[in-house]
């Protein structure tokens, strides 16, 4: 057989590599080319959190600051401090449970506009537990000041850039960059604070985020054919949370189902129970998401149903809310 | 606006620096007395020598930004505020107590001149560094004094400031370590040694100056270097005495105290007895 020469090799590994959409990553080059005040840090993954466009086309204002993610929420904090919009990329896990001290501290209390954006969220890796973040929500939750926002697929990741930037604080983007090549779509808004039905149905509702919004409206399709109708609502806006629409989906379906990419343990299923408890709504209710355990690497397919994050785990759940409403 | 003062009206704001530490602590007896009193000289000269800063307005782009990182030295801090003009020296009076913006570890709700909220060590280096990098891109000359704590130094966030200044060459930096040796468990050779710590910053590419932090002319001249210092990032050990100015209190290695009625009126004889 022939061996190649190292040109060759060379060659091959680039063409295999096929372009992938960074519809994040343009939308942020877009808002810097309009607003001076807008910088891009990054902790050495530059391709991986899409800001490569915007090392190109604006160095001035972008800094690979090593691999050193907690001088770079420092840093981020004095930029802020100089009148600077500072976004903050690395992987979900890295952004949020390495600095969580100098997030509360440099950005958080001072209540300053740096953007934290974490790629890899969840299970959603090959990478394995040490770069999955499966607790991350739960954690900025609880940090006063901090807004919380997940897209739940390419054609909301735009919207991402508004929201960041809509929030006057800090705020953290919960982002999963597609794998393959998706479909063309159209780039779709969001607002701070309000979350989208994305299918209408009155037996139950499914209150989902970021990859278990397709997963919940796969779900639903399913369940359709059984005679279930379910709602399916996108909180984008994890923090602030839409209330109003989680009580009046209680009050319409009877039923509610949370699915997240997230322990079941203080993300999307705690915020929608606390609201629930608070205005003392008791109904049917499950929580989808990881059971209070730590995960493991591989391909997020194989992933979500592994560890019952898929339609299949989602429409399990609508029906044992359904036979606890009759 | 830069501070005009000769030497010995430097020494004597030295001085009355160290009166408000004692008298600021004595009523509760709470606060870092010692680390206080070894530091005041840096901080007389840094803010009515070296920074330019206008009081009246403290959030001027322009400004120089001194950030406490060792954020529990505040007896000295406030005192040197109060003195400067950023608020009125009656409020000193009400350090340590319930209710009041004088903390022990100082916060930005205070106002803009507390640059940072620092109570956990290591974080202000990275902030000062962000500071920076925003004033070179904005075509500011504003210069960034970070006071550093020794101890502190073991912290694994300086070390990554301390790359990244060093290899992107902030020449608007001064990293001054207040090396009064003590950290929480005592002195710094029964915990860790920084040693060769001139050596460590060196190799990390700053330009390095070892002082006698408590002699007001070498602080200005080491002030005068680092200003002229082109292409790196200045680093100055400055070497403290605990309780300098109060001979009973010099060189206690204690990082707490408990400051007594009794030792508190001593102090402040002490400090009022001519020279």
């Amino acid at each position: 057989m022939n061996t190649l020469t190292q040109l060759e090799a060379a060659d091959f590994i680039n063409r295999s590599f096929k372009p992938l959409p960074r519809a994040y990553g343009d939308a942020l080059v877009e808002a810097a080319q309009a607003d001076p005040r807008i910088v891009a840090l990054c902790a050495d993954l530059v391709p991986p959190t899409e800001t490569d466009r915007f090392r190109d086309e604006l160095p001035n204002r972008f800094h690979n600051v090593g691999i050193a993610e907690a001088n770079m929420i420092g840093i981020a904090g004095g930029m802020a401090r100089s009148g600077e919009i500072p976004f903050c990329h690395s992987f979900c896990a890295f952004i949020t449970k390495r600095v969580l001290d100098q997030i509360a501290m440099q950005a958080a209390y001072p209540n300053l506009p740096v953007k934290l954006v974490g790629f890899l969220p969840g299970v959603a890796t090959l990478l394995g537990v040490s770069h999955q973040a499966i607790e991350d929500v739960a954690i900025l939750r609880a940090v006063p000041n901090m807004a919380i926002f997940e897209p739940s697929g390419p054609e909301y990741h735009a919207a991402m850039v508004k929201l960041a930037l809509d929030w006057d604080g800090p705020a953290y983007l919960r982002m999963k960059r597609p794998e393959t090549l998706p479909d063309a779509f159209e780039p779709k808004s969001l607002d701070v604070g309000k979350g989208v039905i994305r299918r209408e149905g009155g037996d139950a509702t499914k209150i989902s985020a970021g990859l278990s919004v397709v997963e919940s409206l796969n779900a639903a399709e399913v369940l359709s054919h059984e005679g279930i109708e379910a709602r399916v609502v996108d909180i984008a806006s994890l923090k602030p949370l839409d209330g109003n629409l989680i009580l009046e989906s209680a009050d319409r379906t009877g039923a509610i189902v949370t699915a997240e990419n997230h322990s079941i343990i203080g993300g999307l299923g705690s915020a929608v129970s606390e609201v629930l408890m608070d205005e003392g709504i008791g109904l049917p209710f499950r929580r989808v998401g990881i059971q209070d355990r730590f995960c493991e690497g591989g391909s997020t397919p194989y992933l979500m149903n592994k560890f019952g994050l898929d339609a299949p785990a989602i429409a399990q759940a609508v029906r044992t809310v359904m036979e606890k409403k009759t | 606006m830069k501070e005009k003062h000769n030497l010995s009206e430097l020494e004597a704001i030295a001085t009355r620096l160290r009166l408000h530490v004692v008298d600021m602590v004595a009523p509760s007896g709470q606060g870092y007395v010692l680390q206080g009193l070894g530091a005041a000289d840096i901080f007389a000269t840094l803010y009515f020598a070296e920074a330019t800063m206008d009081p009246a307005n403290p959030d001027w782009p322009e400004r120089d930004r001194v950030f406490l990182t060792t954020a529990h030295n505040t007896a000295i801090f406030y005192a040197t505020l109060a003195e400067r003009g950023f608020f009125p020296v009656e409020k000193l009076k009400s350090y340590v107590t319930d209710g009041s913006a004088l903390e022990i570890n100082s916060s930005e709700r205070m106002g803009t001149f507390v640059e940072a909220t620092c109570g956990s060590l290591g974080q202000g280096l990275s902030v000062a560094i962000g500071c920076a990098l925003s004033a070179k891109r904005q075509g500011r000359s504003s210069r960034f004094y970070a006071i550093v704590g020794d101890g502190e130094m073991q912290e694994g966030q300086i070390w990554e400031a301390a790359m990244l200044a060093g290899a992107w060459a902030l020449d608007n930096l001064v990293v001054i370590v207040d090396y009064n040796f003590v950290q929480s468990e005592g002195p710094m050779d029964r915990v860790m040694t920084l040693d060769p710590l001139m050596e460590k910053m060196e190799s990390f590419g700053f330009a390095c100056q070892e002082v006698d932090g408590n002699d007001i002319p070498t602080l200005l001249a080491a002030f005068d270097v680092a200003r002229d210092t082109q292409g790196k990032p200045s680093f100055i050990k400055a070497n403290t005495l605990m309780g300098k100015g109060v001979p009973s209190l010099e060189g206690l290695m204690f990082h707490q105290l408990r400051f007594p009625p009794e030792v508190a009126a001593s102090a402040r004889a002490e400090l009022e007895a001519p020279r």
